[in-house]
C-alpha cells in the first residue's frame, strides 16, 4: 500500500512585512526630499542709496524688456549680446569697471532675465540692478 | 518542608529595539528639515551649465501666484530684508547662501525687490534652476 506523503506548507514569516513596507516608504520619502538642487550663484554688490555717478556712467548698461536685450543702446539677440559683452568686459581690468548695470521693465519674465543674467556672469561681469524707487513728495 | 518560591523574571522585549531606533532616527531627520518649502508651487526656469547649489541658510521662493515665501512661510517683501538679516546673523561671507526659487513666469516687478532684499541683507544669492536636458545623440 502506498501512503500519501504529507505535504508541508511553509510560509515565509509575514509578521514584519508591514514594518518593512513602512520603512521603505520613509526611506524613499527622505531620498526624494534630499535630492540635490542645481542653480547659479550670483554676486550682488550691496545696495547703496548714493551711487558714484561718474563711475556708473563708465559701466556697461543693459536694458531688458520681455522681447529684447539692449546693450549700451544697441538692441541685440542673446548670442550677439554674449559676444559683445565678453569683448567689452575683456578690455576692462579693474573689478569696479566690470560692473554691469541691469535695468528691466516691470513685465520682464524671469526665464528671460535669468538667461541674460547668466550671459553677464559668464562674460565675467558683476550685475547691479537699477531699480525704480518710489518717493513721496509733499508739495505745500 | 519549605518550598522555594519560583523566581519569575520579567524582561523587556528587546526584539524590536533596532527597528524603533531606526524609525526615531528617520523621524528626527525629517523634523530637522525645518526649512521645508515643498508646499510652494513653482516651476523653475531651465538653463544650461548649472552647478550644485550646496546648502542654504535660508530659502526664498516666489510661487506661481507671485507670493513671496521665506523658509516656506509667506512674507511681505518689506519684511524680507530684516528677517533675512536675523537669520544670516554674523555668518561669515561665503557661507551666507540664500536660495532663490522663482516661478519661471514671474516678472521683474515680483523678483527684483526680492533680489534687492537679499542683497541688502548681505546674502550670497543662489538662483535655483532646472538643468537643460542634454540633446539626444
Amino acid at each position: 500500500m502506498k501512503l500519501p506523503r504529507r505535504q508541508l506548507l511553509i510560509d515565509p514569516p509575514a509578521a514584519s512585512s508591514s514594518d518593512i513596507a513602512f520603512i521603505l516608504i520613509i526611506f524613499f520619502l527622505v531620498c526624494a526630499s534630499v535630492q540635490p538642487e542645481t542653480g547659479m550663484a550670483q554676486t550682488l554688490p550691496r545696495t547703496e542709496e548714493k551711487q558714484d555717478r561718474k563711475q556708473q556712467s563708465r559701466n556697461l548698461e543693459v536694458s531688458i524688456t520681455p522681447s529684447s536685450i539692449v546693450l549700451n543702446g544697441s538692441p541685440l539677440n542673446l548670442d550677439e549680446f554674449r559676444r559683445r559683452l565678453t569683448a567689452a568686459l575683456q578690455a576692462k581690468k579693474r573689478p569696479e569697471d566690470k560692473v554691469v548695470v541691469v535695468k528691466s521693465t516691470p513685465k520682464t519674465p524671469y526665464d528671460h532675465w535669468i538667461r541674460v543674467s547668466q550671459a553677464i556672469d559668464d562674460a565675467g561681469g558683476v550685475i547691479t540692478l537699477e531699480l525704480e524707487s518710489e518717493r513721496t513728495i509733499t508739495v505745500d | 518542608m519549605k518550598i522555594a518560591r519560583r523566581k519569575m523574571t520579567a524582561t523587556v522585549p528587546s526584539f524590536a529595539m533596532g527597528d524603533i531606533g531606526f524609525l526615531l532616527l528617520i523621524f528626527f531627520v525629517i523634523l530637522a528639515r525645518v526649512q521645508d518649502d515643498s508646499h510652494v508651487q513653482w516651476d523653475p526656469a531651465i538653463l544650461p551649465n548649472l552647478e550644485g547649489a550646496g546648502a542654504a541658510l535660508a530659502n526664498v521662493a516666489i510661487d506661481s501666484a507671485y507670493k513671496t515665501y521665506l523658509n516656506g512661510e509667506e512674507i511681505k517683501n518689506e519684511l524680507l530684508g530684516p528677517r533675512l538679516n536675523a537669520i544670516l546673523g554674523e555668518t561669515p561671507a561665503g557661507q551666507r547662501n540664500v536660495f532663490l526659487k522663482v516661478h519661471r513666469e514671474a516678472q521683474a516687478q515680483h523678483f527684483e525687490p526680492v533680489i534687492q532684499a537679499i542683497g541688502e541683507a548681505g546674502g550670497d544669492l543662489v538662483h535655483i534652476l532646472e538643468p537643460e536636458p542634454e540633446p539626444e545623440s
